[in-house]
């Protein structure tokens, strides 16, 4: 969750003030290096603060039953890792496009395609689920590399490449479905797909949706990649200064068809996760879900002019997404009146990332 | 078997008709040119090209309404049908039937993303001389042939007296997942249902949430409605796909076997509400007809028979499907 101005293991040695956190305000005042390094720590953990708070105001605000607050009960928070899983594993991807400077508007219908794609296999070919996983996953993974490529070698913007790429996606799924949802009943009989697929359903000791810990898992495997390796460091390169970055040797076309295909890959997990969630791959499951996740890397404090962000922001965002949509619901809040607070918490979370860009 | 199936379709249909189980107005005195000019290009035995212009083919409802005029158009020697989809766009629809005009289509079915931007059109393939069937939602003004469609109040008040009577007889409480905030069939589903459930004052509607006309929203919204009412007794969903996204959630808390669950279109789709029903995940759903196989009867009339007394108006009737009759509805609007 560390601010990533800066590649990571390259961040700028701690300034000689430090210690000066400790000083009164006048001196931070006239020690602009020491200003500067606290509102960068402040800034770090801005959408971990954004989080607490929303979290903070979901327990003051829960329906109680009994003196028991149904917003901390196990089952409500599982419930809400669960929902913003597919969005949440798809901002993961996101967020890597949107490090680079880019932009991926095809992972919502990609991950209607995979859903498509999962359930018309298991059903009508009678794939097992391994077999019909690492033919969704691959489609995901070569849709993606494919649009890197077009945006690296022709030069177009990746914003017209993906929105192109939700137009072919959204076809190939209307086409291979026929324009309807694919049930999934299970079972061993024909047209029915194997009943261990149903685990996506499940969670772990009743508690734990499986959605979720694969979210999860997904989530901190990408932290650990964004901060350790090589590529993360070309990543962030590439997004803060391409053509230096080119000319130090940085491998763009091959980073970037990496992140798309990573993009595309992640969102072709999404897809099969939620036609195992929902026992149904239709083809237009996942309309809009590109900007929710855009918005849950946006409010995680990624800048969307690239260069700039972390993936715990990316998560944190998420979760933040899925407490406020479980609170209104919880509170049987007037539709209306949602729209009202989501826009506002979006636009509150945005202006403190100007805000950081402004003062820092 | 799709020509098997469309012929069922088209027999159906007519017993409805026969059984005045579907409501008509005769037409009124401005019947127009659009009838008038057919006369002169009708009759058995010719081609006829016929322009189906649909709203937006990504709703499984209007896409069963595309396959039910197909599929109907198909069993009528010399029909051909084409379809152009206008996905939610109403400039887009207003070009598709400006080209359909190009290609000199004899009859016009549009199913309008909105009244006002396309009355104009409308108007102009009217004003050509070419009879023109409005499906589900209208058009301004008078400058059509014939309007077919459902009556989402009528559905509501249908699926509220299921619950007064039979769901419910004793009472009880009751979560609405709605459709779409500001969406006109959302307000008439509600309404309806309202006006339904009056005669049991011991039913009661502890909380309405919208889950957009979509499976995934109704079980988000549904996991989070169950956590703060789990003693509810049924849930009444605007449509199938949300009635089968609140069992989702209520399976995962528990809870599926206390609660009843309802839905509404009963599509004869493998993934629509009857199958629900057939496989006990809903109590009842309640069908919205998309009124393609009625389209294409009055089309078969304009055109083959030169009548010129068609009905102006048609309200399709809603069907209730339960366990019981699920299997035969199924087959009687013609799944597969």
């Amino acid at each position: 969750m560390t601010d990533t101005r800066t590649p990571p293991g390259e961040e700028v040695a701690p300034a000689a003030g430090t210690v000066g956190l400790r000083g009164t305000a006048a001196r931070w005042v006239h020690r602009p290096r020491s200003r500067r390094e606290l509102l960068d720590r402040l800034f770090a953990v801005q959408s971990l603060f954004a989080l607490v708070v929303v979290f903070v105001v979901a327990i003051a605000v829960s329906p109680r039953r009994g003196g028991e607050i149904l917003f901390l009960d196990g089952g409500n928070l599982g419930n809400i890792v669960r929902a913003v899983s597919e969005i949440g594993i798809i901002a993961v991807g996101m967020t890597f496009v949107i490090l680079l400077g880019g932009i991926d508007l095809s992972v919502g219908a990609i991950l209607g395609l995979s859903a498509v794609g999962t359930a018309t296999l298991m059903v009508d070919s009678g794939y097992g689920i391994l077999p019909a996983v690492v033919v969704v996953l691959a489609i995901g993974l070569l849709f993606g590399a494919l649009q890197g490529y077009a945006t690296a070698r022709l030069g177009i913007q990746s914003f017209i490449v993906t929105l192109a790429g939700l137009q072919v996606a959204r076809g190939l799924a209307r086409i291979w479905s026929g324009g309807l949802g694919i049930p999934i009943a299970y079972g061993d009989g024909p047209k029915e797909a194997p009943p261990a697929f149903e685990f996506l359903n499940g969670s772990i000791n009743g508690v734990v949706p499986v959605p979720a810990v694969l979210f999860i898992a997904i989530g901190v495997a990408a932290i650990v990649v964004l901060r350790t390796t090589a590529f993360a460091r070309h990543v962030y390169a590439i997004g803060g200064n391409e053509k230096a970055a080119k000319l130090s040797g940085v491998p763009v076309t091959r980073v970037k068809v990496a992140v798309f295909a990573i993009a595309g890959l992640l969102a072709a997990v999404a897809g099969i996760i939620h036609a195992g969630q929902l026992n149904q791959g239709s083809p237009n499951d996942g309309a809009g879900y590109e900007l929710d996740a855009i918005a849950a890397v946006v409010i995680g404090g990624t800048s969307l002019a690239g260069g700039s962000g972390s993936m715990g922001g990316t998560l944190a965002g998420a979760l933040l997404l899925g407490i406020l949509n479980n609170i209104l619901a919880l509170n049987n809040i007037d539709a209306n009146v949602q729209l009202l607070i989501k826009g506002l918490v979006i636009v509150a979370a945005a202006a403190l990332q100007k805000l950081r860009n402004t003062v820092a | 078997m799709r020509t098997r199936t469309a012929l069922l379709a088209v027999l159906a249909c007519g017993a409805l008709a026969a059984t005045s189980a579907c409501s008509v107005e005769k037409q009124s005195d401005g019947a127009g040119s659009g009838s008038a000019a057919s006369s002169e290009n009708c009759g058995s035995g010719k081609d006829f090209l016929i322009g189906m212009s649909q709203a937006n083919n990504a709703e499984p409802y209007r896409q069963v309404m595309n396959n039910d005029i197909e599929t109907a158009a198909k069993a009528v020697p010399g029909f051909t049908v084409e379809v152009a989809d206008a996905a939610q766009d109403n400039s887009k629809q207003v070009a598709d039937v400006e080209n359909f005009l190009t290609q000199k289509i004899n009859l016009l079915i549009i199913s309008p993303n909105e009244a006002k931007p396309l009355t104009a059109v409308v108007k102009k393939a009217y004003d050509q001389g070419i009879p023109v069937i409005v499906l589900d939602r209208k058009v301004e003004g008078d400058a059509y042939t014939a309007f077919i469609g459902g009556d989402n109040v009528a559905i509501g008040r249908a699926a509220g007296e299921f619950y007064a009577k039979t769901l419910l007889p004793d009472g009880g409480k009751v979560i609405e997942i709605a459709g779409l905030p500001g969406a006109t069939p959302a307000a008439e589903r509600a309404q309806g249902f309202r006006e339904g459930i009056k005669s049991n004052p011991k039913i009661e509607i502890i909380a309405s949430q919208p889950a957009d006309w979509l499976r995934d929203k109704g079980q988000t919204v549904a996991d989070a409605l169950l956590k703060a009412h789990p003693d509810v007794n049924a849930i009444y969903a605007h449509n199938d796909p949300m009635a089968e996204g609140a069992y989702l959630a209520a399976k995962s808390a528990g809870l599926e076997t206390k609660i009843k669950f309802t839905g509404i279109d009963a599509l004869p789709v493998p993934s629509g509400g009857i199958k629900a029903v057939q496989e006990g995940r809903l109590a009842a759903t309640f069908q919205y007809a998309t009124g393609g196989r009625e389209a294409v009867d009055l089309a078969k009339k304009i055109l083959v028979d030169c009548s010129k007394d068609v009905p102006r108006s048609t309200t399709l009737d809603t069907m209730q499907v339960t366990a019981e009759n699920a299997a035969e509805a199924y087959t009687k609007l013609g799944g597969v």
